[in-house]
């Protein structure tokens, strides 16, 4: 899709501004940012979209750049793709480090108060963090809407599964989601009649297949209930076979990759096992791709300002609303060098992340009259298990993850213990321990192998890798949180996130029961347990005398939570500010409670349904 | 005289890939250039001359003895044993690995040692994932569901596991 | 519609055949050119080819689509179907040959004659005298008349529409149709789809002629305009980009881009030995032997097409799959050095033959399954 997105140059923004009175400012173009800006500008909204990245990849060349810049680094993390840029810095779990108890680790962007130190992390480039999200989109169940109630858990969300069906089905049009119906029906999800996706799923990994044939059918009994396992394929964010049945049988035409020029690539999903961190052909969503929809029907109401980091949300004091809001906008990624502009607006929609919208918020000194902002911060926990499966299953191919368990992500037994989603891993051992070039490394330097008998050691070291990965649910608490200090600011002065987390116990009884789970699978498919937990991995959590390295999910949310209560919430129903009238905070950390369903189909949703009243406010 | 020659030879037999394969990466030239900006080019020289004395393999006793002789001489050697598994590595991921700090002290300094990609295309055109029957992740894709049917592992000459025909 | 040239459905049916034979024609000289660019180099004009290419095997399936919806049965194993390169196509009063050659100024000027919009000038007869060129293919040849040649290849393709247009007509006077295939033998997008094009199943002349015309406008158009109707550049100026060093944007004038800058490093490709043949590599040699492998698995490729066009749509996506694992094997031969050639590097020579597609020889097992 040919996309006429430009960026718009500040000397020309501050010329309209005096012209044309701006409508809506979104910070940030992640998913929400996005779904916004192009939800207000089909309503003829006047729109500015401010971006802190320096947005290279708008032409495809820029996104080729990232590309290679990922294929010429020696880490080939989350992060890899996208430069360094000191005026709108990431967290990057390369630089991370094992804290003492008490202690705090300032020298990544993203502080560590600890005790537990997350991995976690985000994007901040055009795109947001769809730039290296997995995309798999589950929606949550409807028991997840209603912990409080049912588990004794959590809280309850002051929405159900059943007012934000519509809305699910939104996202699943815009974000392209591939997946069957029959697949995705379960415990207590349900769809309309006739609802299919907009396209059919994507086949199940040979590697799932062999896991299937040996673990289908088997159960496993959890405080008395029984729970049937079978190897089920995800929803996922990427092109596949579009179905002809879609909407009402009017089809789905996806969206392959859009770039500035007149070149159609990205078809379907060709198999890169790279959707983390960078799709190459773009054959995954990104947000991007809602942006190009907005910028191609609205030249003209719709403005992109580059190298522009939000710095201050700035409030009446008298009636409580958003007067204008701080920008940095730098010249160069290099140099702190920049002008400092002030931007009015009608409303004003912050849509950075559950990390750095709080950030902005609390540097501004606001910090809710609930005083839950930056608190309840979630994000999956993750634990992985490792075995050799008993023949060559030709890992290291497919999309990251084609199929896994769900079985396990509802159910009676969590009054007791959080719920779990399990991957299998198409990629093999590497989110572990760095295969395939840890076996690579292993087998030449340790086994002393060279000629035939390596190349057969790395055959069969590496194409017979099952790794899964349990995404364990976290509850929200208020001392898990995001805070900013005046000592530990950025490049341009900006203070940074300062995140303390422990890993709830209702997640580490999850946690242990993963492992056990995880040794009952290899038991069941005759694959050799590899796995174990470095005591001195950043991310190690003793419970119950064992330990585990805990991972961070990149699902972050619960910052600034919503409710029906001004007392117990930042937000309302449609994320919009008790406190602040014409502001809204959108994304991730409105969601009250985050189940085992990766956060972006959900926040996307929301997000539909608050454009509806922004663009009420907007009459 | 370039010494792509005797690198290449040496490099398929200590990877087995043929020469064909490995000049089809196109990144024999940029492998021998980063080897010897690296160690020095009188040390691969060695290297590869001791390679070129060895006994042709020509019978299977040969063959062990051959093999043998390259384990001893060249990866059993504290100087060149290290560079020789780097030529490895090299091949099979286009990644230049630090040597090992023992090397460094005893024949060091090398400036430029440090772990480093060669170039973008060094990742894409890595043999690891030939051998294995996949793609370096990100590039060459193998195409939609292709991933559902068993992996196409390409055979090799000498594979262990190869049953006698 | 009387002064068709197609009267009868065999006939339609044989130029159908051709038109597949021109589409996949096409093939080999783009692909060539694509692989032959060095690594990380020409970003531009490795998309603008990708594309191209990825678009004359949606042509392709379009022409087996037409042939399957009036009851055809398309085969691309037939002895002769890949041309042995070089081969001729026709361009007004002259044929220019097409090679297998690497990317140069030379080989992009070589594919804007291919795909030159032009039809006959009216006035001009459409259909040429062949010229006597040898063993080589002239694709745009009479079907009937192998002595006479279409003008252009728009005058090839027009004159399917016509005889499409012609015959349909006939048969609906008998109250008949001679649109009789299995819709399921029908490729759609659900099987095959790239961003250039909405792939849909032909089952009456409407349909049809929606086919025939978007080949005809992406490809080797006869329109005037830059744009086809779907907004997309047609192929000739998707190359001539590469010319002008610039991309078109909507509202440029014909020769005269006015977008952004299209970098070209006309230097930084592997001089693959032009039209490269089997017998120009050393006998015995591993070289000759990839080489070899590789044309048997172009063949075992086009089999499957063949089966996938004939009632097996879903057998496409495997011969796709297929298409991934020997675009690395074409790389391979293009990087490595052609010995006493001066300097010149090897390629794929695409001598596809009825024996290199059976016999399964040293190369083949590259595909056996171990698991």
């Amino acid at each position: 899709m040919i996309s006429s997105i430009k960026k718009t140059s500040l000397a020309e923004i501050k010329a309209r501004l005096e012209q044309h009175p701006i409508e809506a400012v979104i910070v940030g173009t992640g998913i929400s940012g996005a779904i916004i800006a192009n939800e207000l500008t089909k309503a003829g909204k006047n729109v500015l979209l401010l971006e802190a990245g320096p947005g290279t990849n708008l032409t495809l060349q820029g996104y080729n750049e990232f590309l290679s810049n990922f294929y010429g680094a020696t880490s080939k993390d989350n992060q890899a793709p996208y430069p360094v840029n000191p005026n709108a810095s990431m967290p990057r779990s390369t630089n991370l480090r094992k804290l003492q108890p008490g202690e705090t680790d300032s020298a990544t962007y993203m502080v560590q108060s600890g005790p537990y130190v997350t991995d976690t992390n985000y994007t901040r480039v055009y795109g947001g963090t769809t730039m290296h999200w997995e995309a798999k989109t589950p929606r949550m169940l409807p028991e997840d809407f209603k912990s409080q109630t049912l588990f004794g858990q959590g809280v309850d969300w002051p929405l159900g599964y059943d007012d934000l069906e519509e809305f699910y089905q939104v996202a699943e049009r815009e974000i392209g989601v591939s997946a069957d119906v029959e697949d995705q029906s379960y415990l207590g999800v349900t769809f309309p009649k006739d609802y299919v996706y907009p396209m059919k799923g994507l086949p199940l990994s040979y590697l799932d297949q062999q896991v299937a044939k040996r673990l289908d059918g088997t159960e496993v009994e959890l405080y008395g209930q029984r729970y049937p396992l079978k190897i089920r394929p995800f929803p996922q964010g990427r092109n596949g076979i579009p179905n002809d049945k879609y909407d009402r049988g009017q089809g789905y035409v996806p969206v392959g990759a859009v770039s500035n020029h007149q070149i159609e690539i990205g078809e379907r999903c060709q198999g890169n096992t790279n959707c983390v961190p960078i799709c190459p052909v773009q054959a995954r969503y990104h947000s991007g791709k809602t942006l190009a929809k907005a910028f191609q029907r609205a030249t003209g109401s719709i403005h992109l300002l580059v190298q522009a980091v939000a710095s201050r949300v700035v409030i009446d004091p008298v009636s409580g609303r958003v007067t204008a809001l701080e920008v940095k906008v730098y010249k160069d990624p290099k140099s702190s060098e920049h002008e400092t502009v002030t931007i009015a607006a009608t409303i004003f929609v912050l849509a950075s992340n559950a990390i750095e919208t709080p950030r902005l918020m609390l540097a501004s000194g606001l910090r809710s009259s609930s005083g839950l902002i930056g608190r309840n911060l979630m994000d999956h926990s993750y634990l992985l298990s490792w075995a050799t499966m008993p023949e060559i299953c030709g890992t290291m191919r497919g999309t990251s993850v084609t199929g896994g368990i769900i079985d396990l992500r509802g159910g009676a037994f969590r009054r007791h213990q959080a719920a779990f989603s399990v991957d299998i891993h198409n990629d093999g051992w590497g989110w572990a321990v760095g295969s395939p070039y840890s076996d690579l490394t292993t087998l030449v330097d340790q086994y002393n192998l060279f000629g035939p008998e390596l190349r057969r050691g790395l055959i069969n070291r590496i194409s017979s890798q099952l790794l899964l990965a349990f995404m364990i649910e976290v509850m929200p608490s208020e001392s898990n949180r995001v805070t900013v200090d005046p000592q530990y600011t950025d490049q341009l002065g900006n203070m940074r996130p300062v995140v303390s987390f422990t890993v709830p116990e209702y997640t580490m009884r999850g946690a242990a029961y993963a492992r056990e789970f995880a040794r009952t699978v290899f038991a069941r498919v005759g694959a050799a347990d590899q796995s174990r937990y470095d005591p001195g991995d950043y991310g190690y959590v003793a419970y119950n005398g064992q330990g585990y390295a805990i991972r961070g999910g990149n699902h972050l949310a619960g910052t600034h939570v919503m409710g029906n209560d001004r007392n117990r919430s930042v937000v309302d129903t449609n994320q919009r500010s008790w406190d602040h009238p014409n502001l809204y905070l959108v994304g991730g950390g409105s969601m009250p409670t985050i189940g085992t369903a990766n956060v972006t189909l959900t926040l996307a949703a929301l997000c539909y349904r608050s454009a509806r009243s922004m663009l009420d406010q907007l009459q | 005289m370039s010494q792509l020659e005797p690198f290449l030879a040496f490099s398929a037999e200590v990877t087995a890939f043929p020469i064909v394969e490995l000049q089809g990466t196109g990144q024999a030239e940029s492998y021998l250039q980063t080897v010897e900006d690296i160690v020095g080019t009188q040390r691969l020289d060695r290297l590869l001359v001791l390679y070129q004395s060895l006994p042709l393999a020509t019978r299977e006793d040969i063959r062990q003895a051959r093999a043998d002789r390259l384990r001893r001489d060249i990866f059993g050697s504290d100087e060149l044993g290290p560079i020789a598994r780097n030529i490895i590595k090299l091949w099979y991921s286009g990644t230049w690995y630090e040597l090992p700090s023992a090397w460094t002290e005893a024949y060091g300094p090398a400036p430029q040692d440090v772990t480093f990609v060669v170039a973008p295309s060094s990742y894409v055109e890595g043999l690891l994932w030939t051998a294995i029957g996949a793609h370096p992740a990100g590039a060459k894709a193998p195409g939609y569901a292709s991933w559902q049917w068993p992996p196409h592992i390409p055979p090799f000459a000498g594979d262990p596991a190869a049953t006698p025909r | 519609m009387d002064s068709s040239d197609i009267t009868t459905l065999e006939e339609l049916k044989s130029y159908l055949y051709s038109a597949m034979q021109l589409e996949h024609a096409t093939l080999p000289p783009y692909l060539v050119a694509l692989y032959s660019i060095k690594p990380g180099t020409n970003l531009d004009a490795t998309q603008i080819i990708r594309v191209v290419a990825v678009e004359e095997m949606l042509h392709l399936t379009f022409a087996a689509n037409l042939l399957n919806a009036i009851g055809g049965e398309p085969d691309l194993t037939v002895p002769g179907f890949v041309p042995n390169f070089p081969t001729y196509l026709p361009d007004g009063e002259q044929e220019f040959l097409v090679h297998l050659a690497p990317f140069s100024r030379q080989t992009i000027e070589n594919f804007l004659q291919i795909e030159r919009p032009s039809l006959a000038p009216s006035g001009v007869n459409k259909l040429v005298a062949r010229r006597e060129h040898g063993p080589f293919l002239h694709l745009g040849t009479h079907p009937r008349q192998t002595t006479m040649r279409y003008y252009s290849i728009g005058d090839f393709y027009k004159a399917i529409e016509d005889g499409l247009v012609y015959l349909e007509g006939e048969a609906q006077k008998q109250g008949k149709t001679i649109f009789t295939g299995d819709a399921g033998r029908q490729i759609t997008s659900q099987y095959y789809y790239s961003g250039g094009g909405h792939l849909h199943p032909v089952t009456d002349l409407a349909t049809a002629v929606t086919a025939i015309r978007l080949v005809i406008e992406q490809g080797e158009g006869q329109t005037a305009t830059i744009y086809d109707s779907q907004k997309e550049l047609a192929h000739y100026y998707r190359f001539d980009q590469l010319i002008h060093g610039r991309y078109y944007r909507s509202g440029d004038a014909i020769e005269h881009p006015t977008g952004e800058p299209v970098s070209v490093d006309w230097d930084a490709a592997y001089p693959v030995k032009t039209d490269v043949k089997l017998a120009d590599i050393p006998a015995g040699s591993e070289l000759h032997q990839a080489a070899a492998a590789f044309n048997q698995a172009y063949a075992r490729f086009l089999a499957e097409i063949t089966e996938a066009y004939n009632g097996k749509p879903h057998k496409l996506m495997e011969a796709v799959a297929h298409m991934f694992e020997f675009r690395n094997a074409m790389t391979v031969l293009i990087r490595n050095p052609l010995p006493g050639s001066n300097g010149l590097y090897a390629g794929p020579t695409f001598e596809v033959s009825p024996e290199a597609a059976g016999a399964p020889q040293a190369g083949a097992e590259s595909l056996e399954v171990v698991a």
